[in-house]
């Protein structure tokens, strides 16, 4: 298999009387072979520019990009051999599911008839289309469309294989069933792979790393646990989790605390300079309703879900509602005083003018 | 409540009746003078000899009109335009549809001016040139002129068919390994068969029902059903009866083609090759 790398990679959309709008602001990834990369940002950061540049659907205003250490940014997207599957499938509408797959095959000569119809039906075993080859598009589920937009990309047997947002069409049923697919799939074939996406769950559910974009930049790059337990800014712990992360701006004291207000002190993870401005975001997950100790609080809602619940809170003085996850069987009414408790070594703090976690 | 659903759908059958019989009245009234014999042309009466005499006339080229030929001159006339049209359109309403290039925008606008401008207004200097040129009276002469009428509409239609296209379509194909022509032929073109069949039929008729220029333009050897027609209201006594017959002679193309297109034309009206 191969590596993925891009090298200070830019692009700058340039339209006559307008401003030039940089999409693309250097990046650098390098996957290892194998790896699968979730490019995760909120729609705009650039994330689908990256992918159809890697492809060959995009020209390149600079930077590299290099499959398994060969530049391949001179070559057209007939030339580069790597697979995409698109968001909206890109299935040829007039054929049935086995023409489609068989339809990328014929592009090149050498591709013996006997040929093209084994690797179809070994496509089609791998991604569990066997049932539903001789089926057209306009029939299947988006699930089902979605696994023959994969089996078109696959079937060519490319270097890498680059996923556009591939269950965001789906509905939550066959989401599931479809991520365990893809999952399955990626590991059975071992392809290198960049999956595009503004969903956090699927990102970091798929991946083996992430890298979280906005504006164009990469903002973070690191394992879904890493992503999720230290965030690199204030962009990313926001951005990964649900419900979001709590992020409360505060003013550190002589004694090593952040003062949210005159009766709200939170205690910091790491010693920061008395008097600096900061933000102390904490997971609504790792905020806890005790019994004696803790901070006063009043209950403003409570959302009851089976599994758990999410309480909404709100603090003495801190303007920004808390929200804490609570277990299942804690019921609370409206107004209810209670008393909350963060987990020190689970809180993070932020520098509230440049947005970088202080470690 | 069902008393008064029933009441308005009567009253709307009767005002679509109302109006059918208003659409239809001038055929029927072509009708009735092609079957009428000469001698009762004028009567107002609706009792009269049918014959198909008229229908003889005109086809049998016995009045010193050649119609049978001008016929055929439409039927040339109007698929050699269709067909450059296509040639010349489809590529052009793909390449609007896909990129927009310096000017792009302002040549499109450019053709469709040709639509809204008034045929009268260029006549007469084409009149000059086709003279100068020897175009005057000629196949080619007329399937140029006609470019007019059916290019500007191949382009605009077609260019809406292609952009319906997702452009992700034709991406897999070339990242598959497809040139772009290929991708042209092969993935974008066939899909709009159906919008394709629907254009060339609504400019085979604009084509076929063109007035102006044949009558300006030709004279004998190109002319046209349209202007042809008129040749029998010429001479002592204009025969109408002959006109009529004439008349409904040429709407059979026309009338033939939409019936076996339609198919494809409901098809090309409710047309998505991708739901998004």
């Amino acid at each position: 298999m191969t590596e993925l790398e891009l090298r200070d990679l830019r692009k700058t959309f340039r339209s006559r009387g307008r401003p030039p709008v940089d999409a693309v602001r250097g990046i650098d990834l390098a996957l290892r072979s194998g790896e699968l990369l979730g490019l995760l940002g909120p729609s705009g950061c650039g994330k689908s520019t990256t992918l159809r540049m890697i492809a060959g659907l995009e020209s390149v205003s600079g930077g590299d990009i290099l499959v398994g250490g060969t530049s391949v940014i001179d070559r057209p997207a007939q030339a580069r051999n790597i697979g995409v599957a698109f968001e909206n499938y890109a299935l040829y509408p007039p054929l049935t599911v086995a023409e489609n797959l068989a339809f990328g095959l014929k592009a090149r000569r050498g591709n013996a008839r006997g040929d093209v119809q084994r690797k179809v039906a070994e496509i089609a075993d791998r991604v569990d289309l066997t049932g539903i080859l001789d089926a057209r598009p306009a029939g299947l589920s988006s699930g089902q469309k979605q696994r023959v937009s994969l089996a078109r990309a696959l079937v060519r047997e490319p270097d890498v294989l680059l996923l556009d947002e591939p269950l965001s069409h789906l509905d939550a049923a066959q989401r599931d069933t479809t991520r365990r697919e893809l999952k399955r799939i990626q590991r059975d074939l071992g392809h290198t792979t960049i999956l595009v996406t503004h969903d956090q769950e699927e990102a970091l559910s798929l991946a083996d790393r992430i890298a979280v974009m906005k504006d164009g930049v990469i903002q973070q790059i690191g394992t879904p646990y890493e992503i999720y337990d230290s965030p690199a800014n204030l962009f990313v712990a926001d951005f990964v989790g649900e419900p979001a992360i709590n992020l409360l701006p505060g003013t550190v004291t002589d004694d090593g605390r952040a003062r949210l207000s005159d009766s709200v002190h939170l205690a910091l993870p790491v010693p920061v300079t008395q008097g600096r401005e900061v933000v102390v975001g904490v997971r609504p997950e790792d905020l806890s309703l005790t019994g004696e100790d803790g901070l006063p609080a009043r209950v403003v809602a409570h959302e009851p879900l089976l599994e758990a619940g999410v309480a909404t809170l709100a603090l003495d003085g801190v303007e920004r509602p808390l929200v804490v996850l609570t277990g299942p069987e804690v019921r609370l009414a409206h107004d209810e005083q209670v008393r909350v408790a963060a987990d020190t070594r689970l809180t993070h703090v932020f520098d509230a003018e440049t947005g970088e976690l202080l470690r | 409540m069902n008393l008064r659903k029933r009441l308005l759908g009567a009253l709307a059958d009767l005002a679509l009746i109302l109006y059918f019989v208003f659409a239809l009245f001038p055929i029927a009234w072509m009708v009735i003078l092609s079957l009428k014999p000469a001698n009762q042309l004028f009567s107002t009466y609706f009792s009269f000899t049918p014959t198909l005499g008229s229908y003889r006339t005109v086809l049998g080229d016995s009045e010193g009109i050649p119609f049978v030929r001008f016929f055929v001159n439409s039927l040339v006339v109007s698929v050699g335009a269709v067909l450059l049209s296509l040639l010349v359109g489809l590529p052009a309403a793909y390449a609007s549809a896909r990129w927009r290039f310096k000017g792009s925008e302002n040549l499109m606008f450019t053709l469709l001016s040709f639509r809204f401008a008034p045929e009268l207004t260029v006549i007469i200097p084409l009149f000059v040139l086709y003279q100068k040129l020897g175009l005057f009276d000629t196949y080619v002469g007329m399937i140029w002129v006609l470019q007019l009428v059916t290019l500007p509409l191949i382009v605009w239609i077609m260019r809406s068919y292609f952009a319906d296209l997702t452009p992700e379509l034709e991406q897999a194909a070339l990242l598959d390994g497809y040139t772009r022509k290929q991708a042209f032929f092969k993935v974008a073109l066939p899909l709009v068969k159906p919008g394709i069949a629907a254009v060339s039929l609504l400019a085979f008729i604009f084509a076929w029902n063109n007035f102006v220029f044949p009558l300006i333009l030709t004279s004998n050897e190109a002319q046209t059903v349209t202007v042809g027609a008129l040749s029998f209201l010429g001479g002592d006594r204009p025969k109408y009866n002959l006109t009529a017959a004439a008349a409904l002679i040429s709407v059979v193309p026309p009338l033939l083609l939409a019936l076996t297109i339609q198919r494809y034309l409901v098809r090309g009206l409710s047309f998505g090759a991708v739901k998004s």
